[in-house]
């Protein structure tokens, strides 16, 4: 006996079970690369974090900062030389230390409200305002802006000595328009972008403050300019905007997310965690996916719906009806008594013979003209029939 | 590693402690904590999975339609006992239930677990994996370890037409004389003499024998035996089209999840898979029978039925059972571009239990079949001459370049019968009038069955018979053939 396709092997010993499972050691040697490309990774991103330095957004010219835009470098040159620099937030320490022997330097006043700008404006302190702030009309009496002015090293022209010894300054932002008496310098096309009017107390605008800054102090007379500005007087007031906007409960301006208690967004990590377990839980499967080949679908009378679909969308009742009349003649000869071979004429007078039909009307329904419309065909359809019962049934 | 639903409830449960503590971020640290070493307590105590064993034992062979109980003896000999959960994975279409089973090994024991095997289709089916989950003692996490136990079930072709065996048996004892009534055929051989009784012909008397004993004496006859039967099945891409209704019902998915893993049909070109055709087919069965008008493109397209090849098996099991009785030899060819499956030389005994054997694996293969490669295989392997019975369709353009050009070579050796299933779908279009739309159809399925017909004339004109039958009536009609040959002794 020979076969061909062998039967399952009944009479071997069963093959022992063997554990699928990966060890220690093989998950180890799987997914070692993937540990080593991951530490590579994180090894380059802190190489690279560490070699940059941080990347975050400075606060410009606060004297406590060290980024490019801060002006730390500023305040320290001035304490070195003796000038007290007070970093103040609010109106209230301006106003403490304001006198003669000081000097308030104003670069942002957004936090400020209009009752700030007025009690800022009684102060005895010089001042020394950067850029077009809100307020510069308060703080500044006299002096506008006049157009923008695109921020370069530009020359003094001018015979404020300040200016003059410090020579030519990254200046520009904003050009300005003084009050009459007032000393305008580094001119450009619109107007002076440092305008200082004199008086019991010396109001000087400046249209940019980056030659203050960490980045811009060393080039030009930037420091020169700086000092010979800022450094003038004992005391420095150095107005910054606050650290944090200071919310107090029960002020009234609370958010809803200072309102929720401490514990509320800890349980709410503590309920991701829960989430994250039931998670594992239900995503753990018991043993693998199984797959299978299964064998192909296909119903055997496809290709005979798709010819009468082609048949229905084309219309074709020429070939309809002609593959009808020829099944019809096929039943009807044998049970006629003709031979395979007879004659259309043969056909017609049997049947009609048989069924007592006119022969011109059988002749009419299976040797025709193709019907003209789908109810001449469905007529054909149903006269065949009828036909065929006929001749079955006399 | 896996956790269970306790872990979950542990955390969730913190998340009120959290919100009341008076120090939360610590309260969700210490949880975490907490969880963690829970954990990892539970999974060093428990169970080990890796060092289990198993063994498996029971039935190979089932018949299709039938279920089976395969058993599975875990033996445990770790240090602690095992307990949770264990599933022995099957292939979708074995049917194989429960999903899951407790299992509870005390060290150093074993332990008998029974799988259901229900398999929706022939073929071998292997096991694919014995998984375990086996929890700690606190119930929190569990240690889970797949093994390869190793089994194959065969599943055989169901053998439906076998209650047509005793009708064409008894017909067969007729034939052979053991029944009152005699046949006297040209080409059957002479079996012995016996005394003239009243009602036998008398063409039968033995003249000679008459003279020497005072006595009339007849001969009787028998029909030929130890004929040979070639039962050729055409596994090409024509068996795999899906006629009629499936016989046996598709598998339903045992066990409470609806979560069943989704098989992949990866030889097949529509996502046909056993578990999604389940919920459908009683829907199918009822509203095709109970409408017979409305439409029929849609009530069948959901029906996917019983591909050509099982039905032929079917009959060519019939054929096989009934030729082996009548003292004939049974060989058995499938072939498409080349020999799929090849059994001669069985005894009579189990020709039967050989050829469902061999025919189990058979898939049909979406590929052409090359019959000039068939008749050569035939031409070699039969010698002698012999009945050569080809399964096959009566697919018009594949028979016209195909069979009929090199059916003379067989035609010439061998009697060729060849046997087909007809679409019951086809004879229910044709039927089809009313509407324009049946009407179209009805004369598409009037084409196929004047090309059948045509055919089928070509075939007898090379001196071959051919049965054309539905598939519910294909091995009776097969059997009756084979039976007025014997009678006519043309084997």
């Amino acid at each position: 006996m020979t076969l061909t396709a062998p039967p399952p092997a009944a009479t071997s010993a069963p093959a022992p079970s063997m554990s699928a499972s990966p060890t220690a050691r093989s998950m180890w040697r799987g997914s070692r690369g993937v540990i080593l490309l991951g530490l590579i990774v994180v090894l380059v991103a802190a190489l690279t974090a560490l070699l940059t330095g941080t990347s975050t957004e400075g606060r410009r010219l606060d004297p406590a900062d060290a980024t490019l835009t801060g002006g730390k470098a500023l305040a320290q040159i001035l304490q070195r030389r003796g000038v007290r620099v007070e970093r103040v937030s609010t109106v209230e320490d301006v106003v403490r230390l304001d006198g003669p022997g000081s000097l308030l330097l104003v670069s942002d006043t957004s936090f400020l409200d209009p009752v700030d700008f007025t009690r800022l404006s009684r102060t005895q302190a010089h001042r020394l305002i950067v850029g077009a702030v809100p307020g510069l009309e308060v703080l500044a009496p006299g002096v506008a802006p006049a157009g923008a002015a695109a921020p370069r090293s530009r020359e003094p022209r001018c015979d404020l000595p300040a200016a003059v010894r410090a020579g030519s300054a990254y200046l520009g932002g904003t050009a300005f328009t003084g009050p009459r008496g007032s000393i305008g310098c580094y001119p450009g096309s619109e107007g002076p972008s440092l305008v200082v009017s004199p008086g019991a107390r010396t109001v000087t605008v400046v249209g940019d403050g980056a030659f203050m800054t960490n980045q811009r102090l060393a080039e030009d007379g930037n420091a020169a300019l700086a000092i010979n500005l800022a450094g003038v007087r004992p005391v420095l007031i150095w107005l910054v905007p606050p650290d944090l906007p200071q919310v107090t409960p029960g002020s009234g301006r609370a958010s809803a997310g200072d309102l929720i208690p401490a514990g509320i967004p800890w349980a709410v990590l503590q309920l991701g965690i829960a989430v994250l377990v039931v998670a594992f839980w239900r995503g753990r499967r018991l043993g693998p996916v199984v797959v299978e080949r299964l064998p192909v679908v296909v119903r055997a009378a496809e290709t005979v719906e798709g010819r009468g679909r082609l048949y229905r969308a084309r219309r074709a009742r020429d070939r309809a009806s002609a593959t009808l009349r020829a099944a019809c003649v096929s039943r009807l000869t044998p049970r006629l008594g003709l031979s395979g071979d007879a004659t259309p004429n043969e056909i017609i007078a049997a049947t009609a013979l048989r069924t007592g039909q006119d022969a011109v009307w059988v002749r009419s329904v299976m040797y025709g003209p193709i019907p003209a419309d789908d109810a001449g065909l469905i007529a054909l359809a149903g006269h065949l029939d009828t036909l065929e019962r006929q001749v079955r049934e006399p | 590693m896996a956790l269970t639903g306790r872990a979950g409830l542990i955390a969730a449960l913190g998340a009120i402690g959290v919100l009341f503590a008076p120090r939360p971020g610590y309260a969700v640290l210490g949880l975490l904590l907490l969880l963690g070493a829970l954990v990892t307590v539970d999974v060093l105590f428990a169970g080990g999975v890796r060092p289990l064993r198993f063994r498996r034992g029971g039935e190979r062979l089932v018949r299709l339609g039938e279920s089976v109980e395969v058993e599975l003896i875990v033996e445990n000999p770790g240090r602690r006992r095992v307990k949770g959960t264990l599933r022995d994975a099957w292939p979708p279409s074995a049917g194989a239930g429960p999903r899951h089973q407790r299992l509870d090994v005390p060290a150093g024991e074993r332990r008998r677990l029974v799988t259901t095997l229900r398999p929706a289709r022939r073929g071998d089916r292997d096991a694919v994996a014995v998984t375990v989950r086996s929890l700690g003692p606190l119930g929190i996490a569990a240690r889970q370890g797949s093994h390869r136990v190793p089994w194959t079930v065969r599943v055989l072709p169901p053998f439906l037409s076998r209650k047509h065996l005793p009708a064409k048996l008894s017909k067969l004892r007729e034939l052979e004389g053991q029944h009152p009534a005699l046949v006297r055929g040209q080409g059957t051989e002479f079996d012995s003499l016996r005394e003239y009784v009243v009602g036998d012909d008398v063409r039968s008397i033995d003249w000679r024998a008459t003279a020497r004993r005072a006595d009339v004496v007849v001969r009787t006859w028998r029909p030929e035996r130890d004929r040979r039967v070639l039962i050729v099945l055409d596994t090409g891409r024509t068996a795999a089209g899906r006629v009629g209704v499936s016989p046996i019902p598709a598998a339903v998915e045992p066990g409470p999840r609806s979560g069943a893993p989704a098989p992949a049909a990866a030889g097949s070109p529509r996502p046909g898979t056993s578990a999604s055709v389940a919920p459908e087919r009683p829907h199918v069965g009822t509203s095709a029978s109970a409408a017979p008008g409305r439409h029929l493109g849609t009530s069948a397209s959901a029906a996917p039925g019983w591909p050509r090849l099982d039905w032929s098996m079917d009959a060519a099991l019939l054929l096989a059972a009934l030729a082996s009785r009548a003292g004939d030899r049974v060989d058995f060819l499938a072939h498409d571009r080349t020999v799929r499956a090849w059994m001669s030389g069985a005894s009579r005994t189990d020709s039967l239990a050989a050829l469902v054997n061999v025919m189990a694996p058979i898939e049909a293969e979406l590929v052409e079949a090359d019959s000039a490669s068939m008749v050569a295989a035939v031409l070699s392997r039969a010698k002698r001459r012999c009945l050569v019975v080809l399964l096959t369709d009566l697919n018009p353009a594949a028979m016209d370049e195909g069979l009929l050009p090199v059916l003379p070579q067989l035609s010439s050796r061998h009697l060729v019968l060849v046997a087909a299933v007809a679409d019951p779908r086809v004879a229910e279009m044709a039927a089809g009038r009313g509407t324009a739309e049946l009407v179209y159809d009805a004369a598409a399925a009037e084409h196929l069955r004047g090309q059948r017909a045509r055919l089928t004339a070509r075939l007898r004109r090379h001196g071959c018979e051919v049965v054309d039958a539905a598939p519910d009536d294909l091995a009776p009609a097969l059997a009756d053939a084979y039976l007025s040959l014997k009678a006519a002794g043309r084997l």
